[in-house]
């Protein structure tokens, strides 16, 4: 079974198509990066794909069930673009809210909570404010309740922004270690170079993707030696002299 | 010109009112509504306060012209019925039922020798027969019994007897004293405006609190982005909602828990019911309000606009609900809106409760109106968050 299918999918905001006819399937225990400029339609695709937002056409299955019945959100877990927390809570408040809406028992939930801040480098801010915590901070914890309940699937809007590069390194290490247990990982980026590490990936522009496939593929038909430079042909080639 | 620069803030106060109608709108709304629902309120006179008449006067028959006198009638037709709405009742009996059971707030009693004694006190005057005056007084009394919760009404009720029975003795050019005797009432013997104000200020004040809370929390969620991670989890809306309500109802019932407490020993409040009843009172109007801002946070996107919405949930309920003054006195074409107001039943409820000692064999009504605002709020709650996906 494939993590995603995704056939015709469309989302309009008045006049503006944020996501215009999207054809993609993703493999399972794919680590696939969605990639395109702000405003490309990336963010709008993984709230499709969640069902936070209703499509205006077009069907996706996520792990088999469709987009448009319900998906099964115990098996994904969601890291937003914004933190998405409770600021007013510490983190292990946090994690045990999220735990327990996943309908973790509490010994699962206290192990799992520890080895999460672990993968996050914040076991020592366990009883602290979210409020207490620097922005990248509140990042990292944004992400450790995304991994709290070991779901099968995860959406991960921009999980490396504001995260610095030692610790970007180890986020990787993460997500490949995730894919080898069979955990299908989408994420959106703006990282080119962050891109590369991804199995395949997916070059959005104005809601379209413009082109699929594994980096080195793409960079060997676009003739380029890196992935910035690929889109760029890219997108000039879909609308000369307009890139966004 | 850099003296000048303060007008780059003034005019970017006004874009941002370009974007945002709806505070702009509110702005200059708000005011006009507060003043009018002020002024219609505080103009109203007391209406429709529902009496009921038990009248044994034998009345007296003249000598001369062997014809039947009854003072008690001029009396009744001098009642002033703008206020009093007056029913008749043949017992003393059936018409104390009606005030025990909230129908009247008042029974007034003409007694058997109302006018008889009058005649007699006047011939006794005019022969100068004083032991006759002194064994007349007893017997011209008009008693009147109510329900004495609503401590304005019962005041009006028996300042418009006296002053019916002045203006009889004035037309009928007697110099008679007559007593009216409110001593004995059906409920709340010895109660105060305070005891009335307090049910009134508990309800006011958990609406208030709980409504105000649970919207500016919720606007919260949605900009923070907290509401979509939830919704991005196996939680329902409904259950997003229930979690809310359960809490604001605890809260409800810490509130009055809390509030009695001072009430009773700060202010030798009575509370003559059921503390327990008074509890599942703060609760449900806790779930009542709870949702209702829940609803109205639909309708901000941000803390600010959800702000503004504070005079259009304090402004009615605190003028129109009946916490300071009865229903009686808010003017009979805006009360439909008193009844659309859920803290009306809840300050209808806490009173009974408080200082008629009632049960919910008699506060059933209200415990169902709460009940059905809490139900048709909730549902619509969670019809708000279902819409989100749509709207988003």
């Amino acid at each position: 079974m494939n993590g995603v299918e995704i056939r015709g999918l469309c989302k309009s905001y008045g006049k503006i198509k944020a996501v215009d006819g999207l054809d993609l399937t993703v493999g399972s225990g794919q680590v696939f990066g969605l990639l395109g400029p702000n405003g490309s339609g990336k963010t709008t695709t993984i709230k499709l794909l969640l069902g936070l937002i209703k499509p205006d056409s077009g069907d996706a299955l996520v792990l088999g069930r469709s987009i448009s019945k319900g998906i099964e959100l115990e098996r994904v877990g969601y890291m937003p673009q914004e933190t998405a927390l409770y600021e007013e809570l510490t983190v292990h408040e946090n994690l045990k809210l999220f735990g327990g809406i996943f309908g973790m028992k509490k010994r699962a939930l206290e192990e799992r909570e520890e080895e999460v801040l672990r993968i996050v480098d914040l076991k020592g801010r366990r009883d602290s404010l979210l409020s207490e915590l620097s922005g990248g901070q509140r990042h990292r914890i944004s992400l450790a309740v995304a991994l709290l309940h070991s779901p099968d699937i995860l959406f991960l809007d921009e999980p490396t922004v504001g995260v610095d590069p030692p610790l970007r390194v180890s986020f990787w290490k993460t997500f490949h270690d995730l894919k080898r247990k069979g955990v299908t990982i989408i994420m959106t980026t703006h990282y080119l170079d962050e891109a590369r590490k991804c199995d395949n990936i997916g070059l959005m522009r104005s809601g379209k993707l413009i082109s699929k496939g594994s980096p080195g593929r793409i960079m060997k038909d676009t003739g380029t030696d890196n992935l910035e430079d690929a889109f760029l042909k890219l997108a000039s080639a879909r609308s000369p002299g307009v890139i966004a | 010109m850099k003296g000048l620069r303060f007008l780059m803030v003034t005019k970017k106060i006004f874009w941002n009112f370009r974007h945002d109608k709806r505070s702009l709108a509110l702005m200059l709304l708000a005011p006009i509504l507060s003043m009018m629902v002020f002024g219609i309120a505080f103009s109203g006179d007391m209406e429709d306060v529902k009496v009921v008449i038990v009248n044994l006067d034998q009345g007296y028959r003249t000598p001369v012209f062997n014809q039947s006198v009854k003072i008690s009638q001029s009396v009744i037709s001098n009642m002033d019925r703008d206020v009093l709405d007056i029913s008749y009742s043949s017992s003393i009996e059936d018409g104390l039922k009606g005030v025990e059971d909230g129908t009247y707030y008042s029974l007034i009693i003409f007694p058997e020798n109302f006018t008889m004694n009058i005649m007699a006190y006047k011939s006794a005057m005019a022969s100068g027969n004083v032991t006759a005056i002194m064994g007349t007084t007893e017997h011209s009394t008009v008693s009147i019994r109510s329900d004495q919760a609503e401590v304005s009404v019962v005041s009006e009720v028996n300042r418009l007897v006296m002053q019916a029975i002045a203006e009889t003795m004035e037309q009928g050019g007697f110099d008679v004293p007559i007593d009216v005797d409110a001593s004995d009432p059906v409920y709340g013997e010895g109660a105060t405006f305070i005891d009335m104000f307090i049910p009134g200020i508990m309800g006011f004040t958990i609406f208030l609190l709980t409504t105000t809370l649970s919207l500016i929390t919720f606007v919260g969620e949605r900009t923070q982005g907290t509401l979509y991670r939830l919704m991005a989890t196996p939680i329902t809306e409904g259950e997003i909602i229930l979690g809310y309500a359960l809490a604001f109802s605890i809260l409800g019932m810490a509130q009055v828990a809390l509030l009695i407490a001072i009430a009773v020993l700060v202010f030798d409040v009575m509370v003559v019911g059921n503390l327990l009843l008074t509890f599942l009172i703060g609760s449900m109007l806790g779930m009542v309000s709870v949702s209702l801002g829940i609803l109205l946070s639909s309708l901000a996107r941000r803390e600010s606009q959800a702000i503004q919405f504070y005079p259009l949930i304090v402004m009615p309920t605190f003028l129109l609900a009946g916490i300071f003054w009865p229903l009686e006195s808010i003017p009979a074409y805006l009360r439909p809106l008193s009844y659309g107001i859920p803290v009306t039943y809840a300050i209808k409820g806490l009173r009974s409760v408080m200082v008629r000692g009632w049960g919910v064999a008699e506060i059933w009504p209200q415990l169902l109106a709460l009940t059905l605002f809490a139900t048709a709020f909730l549902l619509g709650a969670v019809l708000t968050l279902k819409m989100e996906r749509r709207r988003a």
